[in-house]
């Protein structure tokens, strides 16, 4: 990204102003990519190998957009914007748009909620994308040159394109929390069985608060419950003028303005909701969990206790936040990997976890 | 490891930004193809026409509406309607950060330079990126199939000059997931396999007979664990062999090592991580690192003569070393203690070397020792 001086800047300008009109239909995003007169972005006399890299630049920069942890209608505006670039570059052959096979799921759910929605035009550029052949259908999302590189780049979100409550609840999912239980209850277990009374854990190893879990999941429950209602608030407030605008924007489709508008709603709140799914970085490690079942320190029930022994990686909490979405997948599994050593940490200093992991 | 077992492998990053965690490249390939469809995986030269009928179907809406997309959505609706403008230009009032820097750029470049031109290196990796992309074959057989697992693979000069310290010369060569490893290795031009050994001063013309590549066959190459081992001819060796047993001699923290034959196995049978450093090694000890940098699926615009894999995409353009007498060829003998010569060693291109050292008859005139030379740069 160093070497595209203000292109960053460009596209979050753009996408700031799609933002800002507050919709999601490709009319005004043209309006908006003509105003600027975005395709003369690749202008300039530049020979073929230079145009070459900038364009694979441009879209890699592009493509970010369009994957989580950016809201439902910042992907729109990366659609847009990737097709706009794809179809406005000068190279012969055209440059494609890498996308990488674990990010494919993350674009047909995309793409369902786009068709769900009744977004047509999102839905047909995606389609116009895919039978120009625009994608590269790529094993990882760059290039890999085992490369160290000697600066590493801040590679920060903007915090405006972003859904902006989901964090508590992509750290603490339902199934996080789910297994946050079954680790309690297995810990509770090894504790009896090591201790003298087998019916109950000696004094000695009663180092956590054996409510944590509990009150977690209370927490957790209640900062949800809060938060849909604000989102109830939110939304009514918005309802009435959302749909003056929309009807006027969008009669071509002949659509009714306050159910176009309640779908949005649904639409944006599915989005919020959709990243409290399971990540499929863990459905990798429970293949990996059973395959350690043979460790000798397993005991009597299996899967689960490996966990608990687990090391934690090597801390990478602190850069978590910068780094690219396509970590977002592996972070999770870092998390809760070290979820163990958190659990004590927190235990020491009572409930603290929340404030702590907002950062 | 736990990725391959499961039927189509997701890679993911084992350390992040760096490499992946290993997993089998077919189960790449069948994990794509399970989730795309033909249009997208299609070869075919034209893109599909899309009428309003399959769009209605496809996003389940009216074909008026579909007709409408088409007018709303067209690419045209983001250019501009104005005249016909010269991409060469960047327009005077542009808002875009972009451009201003650019301009800014290119205006300080045009003040500096003198000769305006791409140079010829510029030219060569030109060339070598785009000379085979959307080559289609004559024989409509050596077409390539769809959903064919296409991979980049950088293969590293064994050079240790200093010059070269921090960026190792390379060269990419693009396989198929279906080729074979020897095809690979076949590719490979190294000049270690070109070295002619031994004194040639009284038969310069008997030198070409006795190519390391012809005498010497082995080879291999290490992918997670396993050495493939090139065993086609039986003059082969093992020559994974010394180094599995000094593993297992001592407790050095390798286990497991295995050795295979080469020609047994294509590409979408290997188990690897992308972005991490593997080996090749030929001639008993030039050791090549690999990495595999990309895997993706073909698409119409790549090269798709499968008789052109693996194909060379990029290469480094070493110095040559030039021979003594006319300094315009590379140097082709190298010669010791000689008479005729101002240095020791001193090298010649192979006109001027026996126009010097031989009369007429092709007698050996004067004392010295010659050998012949490969120069690293004569594949450039």
């Amino acid at each position: 990204m160093s070497s595209l001086p203000g292109l960053k800047e460009d596209c979050e300008e753009l996408l700031g102003a799609f933002q800002q009109a507050d919709t999601v239909r490709f009319e005004r995003f043209a309006e908006l990519w003509r105003e600027r007169r975005f395709h003369t972005i690749f202008y300039g006399r530049i020979r073929a190998l230079e145009r070459n890299k900038i364009t694979k630049k441009t879209l890699d920069l592009a493509r970010q957009y369009f994957f989580p942890p950016y809201s439902f209608q910042i992907r729109v505006g990366a659609l847009y914007l990737l097709y706009g670039l794809y179809n406005a570059q000068l190279c012969q052959p055209k440059q494609k748009i890498r996308i990488a096979l674990k990010d494919w799921p993350e674009i047909q759910k995309f793409h369902l909620d786009l068709l769900d929605s009744q977004h047509y035009d999102a839905a047909y550029i995606f389609r116009r994308l895919r039978l120009a052949r625009a994608f590269h259908f790529t094993a990882m999302p760059k290039l890999l040159t085992y490369r160290t590189k000697k600066k590493i780049e801040e590679n920060y979100f903007k915090e405006e394109f972003k859904d902006p409550s989901n964090r508590v609840n992509s750290l603490i999912t339902n199934d996080v929390l789910e297994e946050l239980m079954n680790v309690h209850d297995h810990y509770q277990k090894m504790k009896c069985v090591i201790s003298a009374d087998k019916s109950q854990p000696d004094k000695a190893l009663s180092l956590i608060k054996d409510d944590f879990v509990v009150n977690l999941k209370d927490i957790t429950l209640e900062h949800q419950e809060w938060q849909q209602s604000r989102m109830k608030l939110f939304r009514n407030a918005k309802v009435t003028p959302e749909t003056e605008n929309k009807k006027k924007e969008e009669t071509w489709l002949e659509s009714e303005g306050p159910e176009r508008a309640s779908a949005l709603a649904r639409i944006k709140y599915k989005s919020y909701s959709a990243v409290v799914e399971v990540s499929k970085s863990r459905r990798h490690r429970q293949v990996q969990l059973e395959s350690s079942e043979s460790g000798p320190s397993c005991g009597k029930s299996p899967g689960r206790s490996k966990k608990a022994s687990r090391t934690p990686q090597p801390a990478r909490r602190g850069s978590s936040e910068v780094r690219g979405e396509m970590q977002v997948a592996e972070e999770t599994v870092t998390r809760h990997i070290g979820m163990p050593v958190i659990t004590e940490e927190d235990s020491d200093e009572g409930e603290v976890s929340l404030p702590k992991r907002r950062r | 490891m736990a990725a391959m077992a499961a039927e189509p492998a997701v890679p993911d990053y084992e350390s992040a930004e760096l490499y992946t965690r290993a997993f089998r490249v077919g189960a790449l390939g069948f994990g794509w193809r399970q989730l795309l469809g033909p249009p997208d995986l299609s070869l075919a030269e034209e893109e599909e026409e899309d009428a309003d009928l399959a769009v209605a179907a496809a996003l389940d809406c009216a074909p008026a509406t579909a007709a409408e997309l088409r007018a709303v959505c067209s690419i045209d609706m983001l250019m501009s309607s104005e005249k016909e403008e010269d991409p060469d230009v960047i327009p005077e009032d542009s808002s875009l950060l972009t451009l201003r820097m650019r301009k800014k750029a290119l205006e300080r470049r045009e003040e500096t330079i003198i000769v305006d031109r791409a140079c010829r290196q510029e030219t060569l990796t030109f060339e070598m990126e785009s000379h085979a992309s959307g080559k289609r074959p004559d024989n409509p057989t050596d077409l390539i199939e769809e959903g064919e697992l296409l991979l980049t693979l950088n293969i590293f000069y064994p050079v240790i000059f200093q010059k070269h310290k921090d960026h190792k010369p390379y060269q990419t060569v693009l396989v198929l997931g279906s080729q074979n490893l020897t095809e690979l290795r076949d590719s490979i031009s190294c000049v270690s396999d070109l070295q002619i050994g031994g004194e040639f001063s009284s038969q310069p013309d008997q030198a070409p007979e006795h190519i390391s590549k012809d005498l010497y066959k082995s080879a291999f190459f290490y992918f997670e664990g396993i050495f493939y081992n090139d065993r086609r001819y039986p003059e082969c060796r093992d020559l994974s062999r010394t180094i599995i047993e000094w593993s297992e001699s001592h407790d050095r923290g390798y286990e497991n090592l295995q050795s295979v034959k080469m020609e047994d196995y294509v590409f979408n049978d290997l188990s690897l991580k992308i972005g991490f450093p593997y080996l090749y090694c030929h001639q008993g000890n030039c050791e090549h690192i690999i990495i595999i940098t990309d895997i993706r699926l073909i698409h119409h615009d790549d090269c798709l003569d499968r008789n052109l894999y693996p194909l060379l995409v990029k290469k480094h353009w070493l110095c040559t070393r030039k021979c003594f007498v006319c300094k315009m060829y590379t140097a082709r003998w190298v010669t010791n203690r000689d008479t005729l010569a101002p240095e020791d060693p001193c090298f010649f291109c192979d006109v001027c070397f026996r126009m010097l050292h031989y009369d007429a008859e092709g007698n050996k005139l004067g004392e010295f020792l010659a050998y012949p030379y490969v120069d690293p740069g004569i594949f450039n």
